[in-house]
């Protein structure tokens, strides 16, 4: 870690002098004399008003690998919202970052950083891989540069599972990167419904209706295998998985639905609620310690949560009458949930306490939202386009963009945590 | 003894399901259900002697002429129930059509059916599972009620997976908001 040396007042002090600078970068960039960079976070994204970073990207290379690596580096950096990109032959760059790129039976690409108010080189890797790859290789440049500025890890190089419908009473789970690229299927049977990644293997879980059953299935994707983790007579929805992977699920296999947790491997099954009305979609907060669910106990479908172990169930939501699908940022803080308004879906956020309420969407229906690991994005489904498509935007409601094809009907995105 | 209790229990759990239909925090949506349900009615019933046409037309269905009344007395007796929004309670106008279908079932004392729960688009897909298991579940107890054998009857849900329509408005919501029968053995 580039600060961890560095007292946080003086860290504080070179950076507030870094933002001055970089406004006048023209005027003082010939005379003034900088600290090292060593230490420096050139943007604090716990700062409230994050100011955009001046970057200049430059490939040395024209090879239709190279343009694509450069392009897919700056529609992640500029989707974060924190980067404004200059032209490499004009200044006003505060850094720029260098690709070269080799084709051969490999991409070989090496990216460097350099500071360009100290004019040093202050960062450099590289990497080799087969062509298919190639969006590989560009998210995790991306994810160096974002770091490398930031001090934290990028959602670049996470995953988003999600549905695409096929025929009425089919839906296939599928996965692809977190800007809509390099699309897989991997359960093309049944109608699978909820899903979720499991937080200590390269898995998910999911509950797929085949032959009218309800089983909760777990996907191991380096095995390419799937087994099921839980069946039972009734209607199995998977929830998410805690910090221990322990999976919550709703079943009701004695005869209404309610919330249970199971191990990973099947075992130690908790029945988490009693009551009498639905209770469905349970997601462990990040820490493990809480759970959030639906239930409409009170007349109509609201979002709780209760301890772990189903004690001290307390109702969150009071807007509308309809309000469903919570999902946890990865601090614990907020739940963004789906909530009808004027007749239409629209994804919220609220605090867990049940207070802060904000509305981020407002065309058309929007459902089913999922954090990024890093807390500043949120995947959901809409159909303000016509067919339902994933879309990611900023957790403050900004840049709202489908990330599927149009000519796919595509919902219910989960994102990944940070893989390995 | 024990099959007594289970009866009663099941006619407790449909007297507990009606109860439900007002919910104290929304009275606003209260109002909202049933003024669209009665706007709905003439709609459903023109919808359903169209399903029932369908499929007596025989040169559609190939079947016997003693096959083709079978299915369609069953067509025409074990028809779809609907609910309101967001509710799973059995609406007045579904009890007719449920005593129907008991009378049918105990006539056919050999048929057994599934009850598929349907919902309209507008909740989430997880819910809205949850949501149609409850309507056939509350078929499913209503003909339990009646004396039809719980065996002879399987639950399933489709929430918002399989829409008869796919318009978005409430006369289309209301045809999807069902309960649907399907013969399973005889």
């Amino acid at each position: 870690m580039k600060i961890d040396d560095r007292e946080q007042m003086t860290e504080n002090r070179h950076k507030n002098i870094y933002f001055l600078l970089s406004n006048f970068f023209f005027l003082f960039s010939f005379f003034c004399l900088l600290p090292s960079a060593f230490g420096k976070v050139y943007i604090d994204i716990t700062s409230p008003a994050v100011q955009k970073l001046p970057i200049s990207i430059s490939t040395k290379d024209s090879s239709p690998a190279a343009k694509e690596i450069e392009s897919i580096v700056m529609k992640d950096l500029e989707f974060t919202g924190m980067f404004s990109f200059v032209a490499p032959e004009v200044p006003g760059a505060e850094i720029t970052a260098q690709m070269e790129v080799t084709v051969s039976n490999e991409i070989t690409v090496l990216w460097s950083i350099t500071d360009l108010i100290e004019n040093k080189e202050v960062f450099r890797n590289r990497k080799a891989a087969p062509p298919k790859s190639i969006r590989a290789i560009a998210h995790s440049i991306s994810n160096d540069i974002y770091k490398f500025v930031t001090e934290k890890e990028g959602a670049f190089r996470t995953k988003i599972s999600y549905l695409i419908y096929a025929s009425q009473g089919n839906k296939e789970l599928h996965l692809m990167d977190w800007d809509g690229g390099n699309s897989i299927k991997l359960v093309p049977n049944g109608l699978t419904s909820s899903h979720a990644w499991l937080n200590n293997s390269l898995s998910l879980t999911y509950s797929s209706q085949r032959s009218r059953e309800w089983k909760i299935y777990i996907f191991d994707l380096e095995a390419f295998r799937e087994t099921v983790l839980f069946s039972s007579n009734g209607l199995n929805l998977v929830g998410n998985a805690s910090p221990q992977d322990e999976v919550t699920f709703s079943s009701s296999r004695d005869g209404n639905s309610e919330i249970y947790a199971i191990g990973k491997d099947g075992g130690n099954i908790r029945k988490l609620t009693h009551s009498f009305g639905i209770d469905v979609s349970p997601k462990f907060s990040p820490d493990g310690s809480t759970i959030a669910f639906v239930s409409d106990r009170g007349g109509t479908p609201q979002i709780y949560v209760m301890d772990s172990n189903g004690r001290v169930p307390r109702r969150i939501t009071f807007e509308g009458s309809n309000n469903t699908s919570p999902s946890w940022s990865p601090d614990g803080k907020w739940i963004a949930y789906t909530g009808m308004k004027d007749g239409k879906n629209q994804v919220f956020m609220i605090k867990f306490d049940g207070s802060s309420l904000r509305q981020l969407t407002v065309d058309g229906n929007n459902e089913s939202p999922s954090f990024s690991p890093d807390g500043l994005f949120l995947a959901f489904d809409s159909d303000r386009d016509g067919k339902h498509g994933i879309y990611i935007m900023r957790i403050n409601g900004e840049e709202q963009r489908r990330i599927t094809p149009k000519d796919i009907k595509a919902m219910s995105p989960r994102w990944s945590p940070y893989l390995k | 003894m024990k099959k007594v209790l289970i009866v009663l229990f099941m006619i407790f759990v449909a007297g507990c399901a009606k109860k439900y239909v007002a919910p104290p925090q929304e009275p606003a949506v209260q109002k909202e259900t049933v003024k669209k349900e009665t706007v709905v009615q003439p709609e459903q019933k023109a919808e359903q002697k169209e399903v029932v046409k369908e499929i007596v037309e025989p040169k559609e269905v190939k079947l016997t002429d003693s096959a083709v009344t079978a299915k369609t007395e069953e067509t025409a007796t074990l028809k779809d129930v609907l609910f309101d929004y967001d509710k799973y309670n059995i609406r007045d106008d579904a009890r007719p059509v449920l005593d129907k279908a008991a009378s049918f079932l105990k006539k056919n004392g050999t048929m057994s059916v599934v009850v598929e729960g349907h919902c309209d688009e507008r909740g989430t897909n997880e819910y809205n599972l949850a949501l149609g298991e409850r309507r056939a579940k509350a078929v499913k107890d209503y003909l339990t009620s009646l004396g039809i054998m719980p065996a002879r009857m399987s639950v399933v849900t489709y929430g918002e997976e399989k829409p008869l329509c796919t318009e978005q408005d409430e006369p289309c919501w209301q045809k999807n908001r069902r309960a649907h029968f399907v013969v399973s053995g005889k």
